[in-house]
């Protein structure tokens, strides 16, 4: 039974085209881990060199979004957290795909379905300049990077990116993104 | 003012400042964990140099495999902080270092190029 299960799960992992499968509490040090192999079998399977780039910058993007934003976190006294995400790479239709997903608070849900809708509607001379124009800008309250992950994920994923939401309960949704490379 | 060299880890560049011969370089991959943490004392120490500089020669070569977007933040930052140094009067030769065959560092090199105008800027392409 035991193996059974594994498999099946192995098997519906493969059959959606996922190569890379992780879903718990992420760190910095599993997202060089990850990284690392992800470059790794990139390489022995020939990918060229700026797709193999553009997934593994998607990937830190979508990672780093986890480690620093995820709502479903747990955190101890000395300040010391460590907050969930689920993350998948894989092959689709001559593509690759970097999907992200974590919880995130209802009442942030409608601002960050606006700024990425905006950035869906971006051209690639629009993306640059809204690229410059944040990292010139004061970090946005709340951020803890440049706040300029989904752009420059944008940037990257040459073939788009989908995004949705599900709603869990009345304080909080599951926000999910796929990202095209 | 103390030189500041630091070594290249997996995800960290190696950094170079040295303030004697104002030579200074950024070279590897970036996507620190904070970055804030690796850069802030370097660049405030590069701050404060830049700003006593009068008629100064300053070269400053960025040669970088991979940064992320935080990374993208810093560098910002440090073009702006050397185009100033410029218009005050120095002489700033940057030089932007990318593997030939990678056009995402050859374009974003010339996207940080393209705001300067006092200081020089050169983009090399190298066998990767």
């Amino acid at each position: 039974m035991l193996a059974t299960d594994m498999y099946q799960f192995r098997n519906y992992l493969r059959e959606t085209g996922i190569i890379f499968c992780y879903s718990g509490y992420m760190t910095e040090d599993i997202l060089v881990g990850i990284g690392s192999a992800i470059k790794k079998k990139l390489t022995m399977d020939e990918e060229d060199r700026q797709t193999a780039k553009a997934v593994f910058s998607v990937f830190v993007e979508q990672v780093q979004n986890v480690i620093r934003y995820s709502a479903e976190k747990e955190t101890k006294d000395d300040m010391t957290e460590l907050r969930y995400g689920v993350l998948t790479v894989g092959r689709e239709d001559n593509k690759v795909f970097v999907t992200c997903g974590n919880m995130i608070k209802n009442p942030d849900r409608d601002r960050l379905k606006e700024h990425l809708v905006a950035i869906q509607k971006m051209d690639k001379k629009e993306l640059k300049q809204a690229w410059k124009d944040t990292l010139r800008g004061e970090t946005p309250v709340g951020s803890k990077g440049a706040g300029v992950g989904f752009i420059d994920i944008a940037r990257r994923a040459r073939q788009g990116f989908d995004f949705d939401f599900s709603e869990v309960d009345d304080a909080f949704s599951f926000f999910t993104l796929k990202a095209y490379i | 003012m103390d030189n500041i060299k630091i070594a290249a880890t997996e995800r960290s560049p190696e950094l170079d400042f040295n303030f004697e011969t104002n030579t200074f370089s950024l070279k590897g991959e970036s996507y620190p964990e904070d970055v804030t943490d690796f850069f802030g004392n370097a660049l405030k120490s590069l701050e404060s140099h830049l700003e006593g500089l009068d008629g100064a020669t300053i070269k400053f070569t960025f040669e970088l495999i991979y940064f992320n977007s935080s990374s993208a933040k810093i560098l910002m930052s440090l073009f702006d902080m050397l185009e100033e140094t410029a218009e005050e009067g120095n002489t700033i030769n940057i030089e932007w270092i990318y593997e030939a065959d990678d056009d995402n560092m050859e374009e974003l090199g010339e996207e940080f190029g393209e705001d300067l105008e006092s200081a020089n800027f050169k983009m090399k392409a190298i066998e990767g």
